[in-house]
């Protein structure tokens, strides 16, 4: 066998396996070893299973996984993101359907925030609601909102998707967040639309029948926060915001220090406002070192992984056939896309991106893509999966943490229909208009 | 968002530690249901193996703490003292190495990673025998690459503790390399015998009397 | 015509020079000279830019095999290549890259000691690299040349931090990636830095008195094949990689030579329009004097604690020193008088 038949068998077989239900980290870290002892020898294999264990997570930058996760659980638990939703809620009380746009921005700004979007569609899905539904709105409404703007959480920076695509493709991790910003306005602005479109011409799908007149929503029976109230639920979030992207845009911080000061000052805020105590504490940080584990670990068989196929010559290869065929580099770019979206129903983010990237990253970059704007429609497409069936993990944390047994999971994915659609358009508009991604990331 | 499709049943923070502590019981349960007759060292064993595993963890918990402040304290010196710490980027990319090696086994035995259900989920609930066949298979799988990581460290810990391998610099500050390699050698190692151990479990539901019967 | 099918990798892309002439010069130096007796063919499979392995395995990857030929860069494996360090514990010596690649190539052939600790590790070196020469890049002008560098925050990655010992500068932490916004931010006054490494990270931006200080080049590794690979090659094959191999290691020393200057005033080129604009001072000779006498004697504090372990670096730099000399090179410091 070639080298290249070696590799694209790995390939297949690894298909096989995840689709058959191994942990996707063994099952790359199986087929790579054999397809190495194949390419090579059995010693060189083990010997490079020993050093991808030791040394392919030994980098810096990746103390940040940790570090983000645990800032996004730590203002999950500190209400952080319940005030920002009420001050918003606030703002648009005047606005048709204004709970469910204020459910947009209050997310887009604790995105700011976080780079996970479990933290996201947690607070959300507790805080946005149950609010919603008290005024009258439905809850396949109302939580397919929440689910739509959760994907924010991993759009606008931090982001653990761009830390991770930034590290695959050898991209600066400030430039890919900053290259998040544009897109993550436009889905915040296509989703408003989105929402007011549905209230005015299909009103059934945003408002319960019983609600009073055509669904005007009525805010008379509601207490309301004086400005100076207001203004104080704002500052724990914008002083993170300052901390945070302050702290990375203003150069004080690199992104791992970002992360960490990120951390202490959510950790500072939850011990003021009394939201922790030693055993939450502690049981947080469990959860931390969980989700660091299961992302970090894959990670770790994704470097085994691509090094199998750059020895292999695959992704070389792959590059030519497919850049001199008829499908070209646009081609290949919507057939990349499409196979994300397809791989998105039934996997999640960041296995997508380990499996395609180390294959995808070299076709991309002999078709003389920019590699930031490849990321973020990259990014933006692995988020899709968020929200479509049969697995859609934004769906099912909202699900899990609303707790209601009248609340059908194909409710919320229908909910979230409106708002994949809302998504396909901005993709359109990012491939189109290649600015909107690149402009702020390469001022 | 990351963890995969398991992820979901989990993904409220209350409910994540519970959760945790169950599977730990999982591990224990087969033992205590399987051996009645030399039942107690087979419990305190496994009482003991769970201990190791949460002991790691716990280990590697702290370290996300220590991770934490000793960057903010460079943050501090740098900006308030003018001066940054020595060691720091080399000594945070190493405790993340260690934070994944002391954490593998509990999150394996808490079965949190990755996976896709399309499959398994299903194929599981029709047909247990056969479903715990291929669990076996897989964990039999995980055992044999982790271990394999394992096996390689011990020559890495070897060559490093020979060379004296250290990070830093010579003359301002320098830190020996082999105590991180001998924690990566025991994570891996103690993750590669919980996947047998689980493998183990999986080999006990096929050969349990009750799944005679048990064709749909 | 026999095919070889060989793997050559990198922990660096190909923008970084010496690695893209591993490709350029290297590579097709041995294309060239197997085709002018067409018995041999190599079959190249390039995995440059960190396909294989990071900058923190570059020794071990071509050790175990993961890759054929690769670049080792003995920087980071101060451990493992201890001698290989000895020019950056002796600054102010040369500051041409082509002439300290000579001595070292051929320190390679008469040092033992230098010889084995790059042999034992499985390798068949047939390339040298170097960095080009270190300069001061600061936010302020050095009014008072050296006097002036007294209090200032420098970054100054690594080993680098041995430079500023006794001269009050305060050395700060970094990488290439971080002096610009470091200097922007007030976190350190300015950086001591290659030409090469300024030039396109735009540091000049931030920090554009550029004193040239020549501070001197660093020995930063090699181009090594795997042994075992090695032992498995044809003669002719061979014969033509170690003849590539000095080309390549002469051709590198050359390129620095021009590229430093170049760098240097691209920068002024670049930076004419800013405010201020950038510009280069020389640091007077007895700046520089001055600046060798106010350190400690980092070359023996170096050769002492390995000579503890039984590594002959005491001699070693003996001998990199007097190689220099006797290439007409006087370095300022006689580092070796104590040893
Ligand atoms: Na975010
Ligand atoms: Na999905």
């Amino acid at each position: 066998m070639s080298p290249v038949e070696i590799g694209s068998l790995a390939v297949a077989a690894l298909l096989v396996l995840i689709y058959l239900g191994m942990p996707i980290g063994v099952g790359m870290l199986a087929v790579s070893f054999f397809g190495v002892a194949a390419l090579r020898n059995e010693v060189v294999s083990l010997r490079m299973l020993g050093a991808v264990a030791n040394d392919s997570l030994r980098e810096y930058l990746f103390a940040v996984v940790p570090l983000f996760v645990l800032m996004g659980l730590l203002v999950t638990v500190s209400r952080v993101g319940k005030d920002t939703f009420d001050v918003f809620q606030q703002l648009l009380r005047r606005v048709t359907a204004g709970l469910g746009i204020a459910t947009v921005f209050a997310n887009a700004v604790f995105a700011s925030i976080t780079g996970i979007s479990i933290a996201s569609a947690t607070v959300f899905s507790r805080v946005a609601v149950p609010e919603m539904s008290r005024h009258g709105y439905t809850k396949k409404f109302a939580t397919g909102v929440v689910a739509g703007s959760s994907v924010l959480g991993m759009l606008i920076p931090p982001s653990l998707l761009m830390i991770i695509y930034a590290v695959l493709a050898e991209e600066s991790v400030g430039r890919m967040f900053l290259a998040g910003v544009g897109p993550g306005l436009l889905l915040s602005v296509a989703f408003s639309v989105v929402i007011l479109l549905l209230a005015k011409y299909r009103p059934g799908f945003v408002f319960e029948p019983t609600a009073n007149g055509e669904g005007r929503l009525d805010h008379r029976g509601d207490e309301s926060d004086s400005a100076r109230a207001l203004a104080a639920k704002a500052v724990p979030i914008v002083a993170l915001m300052v901390v945070v992207l302050g702290g990375l845009y203003g150069g004080f911080l690199n992104p791992t220090e970002a992360g960490a000061a990120g951390a202490l000052g959510a950790l500072v805020i939850a011990l003021l406002r009394r939201s922790l105590d030693g055993r939450k504490f502690w049981n947080l940080l469990v959860e931390t070192g969980q989700i660091t584990v299961s992302v970090l670990f894959l990670i770790l068989a994704a470097t085994f992984f691509s090094r199998m196929l750059a020895l292999s010559g695959v992704p070389r290869e792959l590059a030519e056939l497919i850049l001199s065929s008829p499908l070209g580099p646009y081609g290949f770019l919507i057939l990349y896309l499409l196979l994300i979206i397809a791989l998105g129903c039934l996997i999640d983010s960041i296995s997508i991106m380990l499996i395609l990237l180390p294959i995808a990253l070299p076709v991309a970059g002999a078709a003389g893509f920019d590699l930031i704007w490849f990321g973020v429609l990259t990014v933006v497409c692995v988020e899709v999966g968020l929200l479509t069936p049969p697995f859609g993990l934004s769906v099912y944390i909202i699900k899990s943490a609303m707790n209601d047994k009248d609340l059908k999971v194909g409710e919320i994915f229908a909910g979230a229909m409106p708002f994949v659609a809302a998504m396909l358009l901005s993709i359109g508009l990012i491939i189109l208009f290649p600015p909107i991604a690149t402009w702020l990331a390469r001022l | 968002m990351a963890c995969g499709p398991r992820a979901k049943r989990r993904s409220a923070i209350g409910t994540k530690i519970s959760e945790n502590r169950r599977s730990t019981h999982v591990t224990v349960k087969p033992h205590e249901r399987g051996a009645p007759r030399s039942g107690r060292p087979a419990i305190t064993l496994s009482r003991l193996w769970a201990a190791l595993v949460d002991g790691l963890a716990a280990l590697g918990t702290a370290l996300i703490c220590v991770l934490m402040m000793i960057i903010c304290s460079d943050i501090l010196a740098r900006n308030a003292l003018g001066a940054s710490l020595p060691l720091v980027s080399e000594l945070g990319a190493l405790l993340l190495v260690m934070i994944v090696a002391l954490q593998l086994a509990a999150t394996v035995r808490a079965d949190r990673l990755a996976r896709t259900e399309i499959f398994y989920t299903g194929f599981r609930a029709a047909w247990p025998r056969a479903g715990a066949l291929l669990s076996a298979l897989f964990n039999l799988t995980g055992a044999a690459v982790i271990g394999g990581m394992a096996w390689a460290t011990i020559r890495i810990f070897g060559k490093d503790f020979a060379s004296g391998e250290y990070i830093g610099v010579t003359g301002i500050a320098t830190f020996p390399t082999w105590p991180f390699r001998a924690l990566i050698l025991a994570g891996m190692a103690i993750a590669a015998l919980q996947f047998v151990v689980l493998a183990f479990a999986d080999l006990k539901t096929i050969f349990a009397p009750q799944g005679r019967k048990g064709k749909p | 015509q026999e095919t070889v099918y060989l793997t050559v990798a990198s922990s660096h892309p190909t923008v970084i020079p010496w690695v893209g002439m591993i490709k350029t010069h290297f590579m097709a130096r041995t294309d060239e000279i197997l085709a002018e007796a067409g018995d041999y063919k190599i079959e190249w499979n390039e995995a440059f830019g960190g396909q294989l392995y990071k900058a923190n395995a570059t020794l071990t990857s071509v050790e175990e095999g993961i890759t054929d030929v690769g670049w080792v860069f003995s920087f980071l494996e101060a451990a493992k290549l201890p001698l290989s360090q000895a020019s950056s514990y002796a600054p102010f010596s040369t500051s041409d890259p082509a002439v300290q690649l000579e001595v070292m190539e051929e320190l390679f052939e008469t040092n033992t000691a230098f010889r084995n600790e790059w042999e034992s590790h499985n390798l068949k070196v047939v390339g040298f690299t170097g960095t080009d020469s270190y300069d001061l890049y600061t936010k302020a002008p050095l009014e008072q040349g050296f006097k002036s560098i007294d209090g200032m925050k420098l970054s100054a990655p690594g080993v680098l931090g041995n430079w500023l010992r006794g001269t009050g500068a305060n050395a700060v932490d970094g990488a290439l990636t971080t002096f610009y916004t470091d200097i922007q931010t007030g976190v350190s006054d300015g950086v001591l830095s290659l030409a090469l490494g300024v030039l396109p990270s735009k540091i000049y931006e931030v920090a554009p008195y550029i004193t040239r200080v020549d501070l001197g080049v660093a020995f930063s590794g090699a181009v090594a094949v795997n042994r075992d690979t090695w032992d498995g090659l044809p003669e002719e094959v061979q014969t033509a990689m170690v003849e590539a191999g000095k080309y390549y290691t002469a051709s590198h020393g050359k390129d620095l030579l021009e590229r430093h200057e170049f760098a240097l005033n691209k920068m002024v080129e670049a930076g004419a329009d800013q405010s201020p604009s950038v510009s280069i001072t020389p640091m007077a000779q007895t700046d520089r004097e001055a600046w060798v006498a106010a350190m400690p004697n980092i070359a023996k504090e170096w050769a002492d604690s390995l000579e503890e372990k039984g590594v002959p670096a005491g001699d070693f730099m003996k001998a990199y020193l007097d190689g220099l000399r006797a290439k007409g090179e006087t370095p300022v410091r006689d580092w070796d008088e104590d040893l």
